[in-house]
């Protein structure tokens, strides 16, 4: 200890300092790996596209570990079978292709000690290091730190200089990796009802501050998600429709009939014409409810002929059954209505025909 | 014998079948409540995506109707009116199939954006947000397709 103790105070500023570069260095640097490895290689190693190894794969992945990281940076750099060089992305520096290729090994789980004994020398210290930065990070652990020093103190301030960059050596990513970053919410998503929602009235009516929500806020996208915050808040597209009661509170029909909208007719010509037909059918219904007329007109501006026929409505008078039961069920005017298209809390827009009554004797149209 | 005690152990089963009835109301009522606030006949496209490790995807009609009439995806591309109906993957998109006839990056952004579609909360169901058939016939339920 006699050459250590003269320079104890410095060793162990030193230490600290090295310890929280490597604390905040290695998560940084896991994190770029996943961002580089979700926009570049994500595409083909997720589903294993084109023979990819899988992420998280490790009987795939054992074996290309085994032959050592330099070769996976080689191979991620200068691409091999049907892989590109720097999957596809030619804009990714070394630095982020290498971040990427420890990403995949530390979710490959290989065992480190394989990767260990073909890793690059610099390797060596980072476990200490890692260690010295686990053990520095608990303020009580600080005193004491004889134990976990001398490794890290001994080591030249070569050291910090090998481990700091965002390119820390993949043994210690693959030892110390268990991954905050794995996505693994395997639990259904069904927010609790709160209990304003279990006794509203109208379960289809949203209370307004619940309507149009952006998607960071809407329950269903993952506001953690850089992606979520890229996409266009609904209000911001609706601010000139004209609006409705339900649904996306847009009236789709007259936001296309006043031209506020113009959607493509074909994928790529813009200029394609709806082919639209012009022609009611009236279904007389039971009860009291008004007769529905249905308009061909409205929807073959949206819908080509073959979305509907023959598959859901069988077109011939007196062929197709249709009852709320089965609209409700998600079939017939269902199959839209309920989904995508008005939903059936606006009855009188499709039972708006009422009924010829005795008082008037008004002649059956 | 006092007639009271008697009775005890009838009340028991009926105890439970007042439990068992209350979470069935229960669960009804948390099936029938609007669980998110996303926008009317958003998709979210789960067959594959949890498994892969990727978020699941969600498709906005809102967004795809203010530019292309249904008939484009529904009619020309082939995509069947199900939620989950469609097994499609990034194969079939980058061979421009589904989503891919128009994510190719040449009239729509291309597949490299990630993070823009499977942008979903881990492990939400496949379902058409807020349709009637979720919210009253068949909640959402887990697909395990292969």
């Amino acid at each position: 200890m006699t050459p250590l103790r003269g320079s104890s105070l410095h060793g162990r500023t030193a230490a600290l300092a090295l310890a929280l570069v490597a604390a905040f260095a290695a998560p940084g640097a896991r994190a770029q790996g996943k961002a580089v490895y979700d926009q570049a290689c994500g595409v083909c190693h997720n589903a294993g596209i084109v023979g990819a190894p899988k992420l998280g794969d490790a009987k795939a992945w054992e074996p290309r570990i085994k032959q050592g990281v330099p070769a996976l940076y080689a191979v991620a750099l200068g691409g091999k079978g049907g892989m590109p060089a720097r999957g596809g992305n030619l804009n990714l520096s070394d630095t982020q292709v290498k971040s990427a290729v420890d990403y995949i090994v530390s979710q490959a789980k290989v065992r480190a000690t394989t990767a260990v004994a073909s890793a690059p020398p610099a390797a060596a210290p980072a476990p200490a290091t890692r260690t010295a930065a686990a053990v520095a990070s608990t303020p009580a652990a600080q005193s004491p730190p004889a134990s976990a020093l001398p490794t890290s103190a001994a080591q030249p301030p070569a050291a910090p200089a090998a481990t700091a960059p965002t390119d820390p050596p993949a043994s210690s990513v693959a030892k110390f990796a268990p991954g905050p970053t794995t996505v693994a919410a395997a639990v259904p998503v069904r927010a609790p009802v709160s209990g304003a929602q279990a006794n509203a009235f109208n379960r289809l009516l949203r209370p307004p501050a619940q309507r149009n929500l952006p998607p960071a806020e809407d329950g269903i996208h993952d506001p953690a998600n850089d992606g979520t915050q890229l996409l266009q808040p609904p209000l911001e597209a609706f601010g000139a429709l004209p609006r409705s009661n339900a649904g996306n509170r847009v009236d789709w029909v007259k936001a296309l009939a006043e031209t506020r909208i113009q959607p493509r007719v074909d994928r790529v010509d813009p200029k394609a014409e709806a082919v639209v037909m012009d022609l009611n059918i009236v279904r007389e219904v039971k009860g009291s409810m008004p007769d529905v007329v249905y308009p061909h007109k409205q929807h073959t501006e949206w819908l080509d002929c073959s979305n509907c026929h023959p598959a859901i409505f069988v077109p011939q008078k007196g062929a197709n059954q249709i009852s709320m039961a089965g609209i409700l069920l998600g079939e017939k005017c269902g199959v839209c209505h309920g989904k995508v298209a008005f939903p059936v809390s606006e009855c009188r827009l499709c039972h708006s025909k009422p009924k010829p009554t005795a008082a008037t004797a008004a002649p059956a149209r | 014998m006092n007639p009271a005690d008697r009775y005890v152990p009838r009340r028991r089963p009926r105890t439970r079948l007042a439990v068992a009835l209350f979470a069935i109301v229960a669960a009804v009522l948390s099936a029938l409540a609007p669980d998110a606030g996303a926008e009317y006949g958003d998709v979210v496209i789960n067959n594959y995506s949890d498994g892969a490790g990727m978020r699941p995807v969600v498709f906005p009609h809102w967004f795809h109707r203010v530019r292309y009439r249904c008939k484009v995806c529904h009619a020309d591309l082939g995509f069947q009116f199900k939620a989950g109906g469609n097994q499609i993957n990034m194969v079939k998109i980058i061979d421009g199939q589904f989503c891919g006839g128009c994510h190719n990056g040449d009239i729509a952004w291309s597949v490299e954006n990630c993070n823009l579609c499977h942008s979903g909360k881990p492990g939400t169901l496949t379902q058409v947000h807020e349709s009637t058939t979720s919210q009253i016939a068949s909640p959402p339920a887990r697909v395990t397709a292969k």
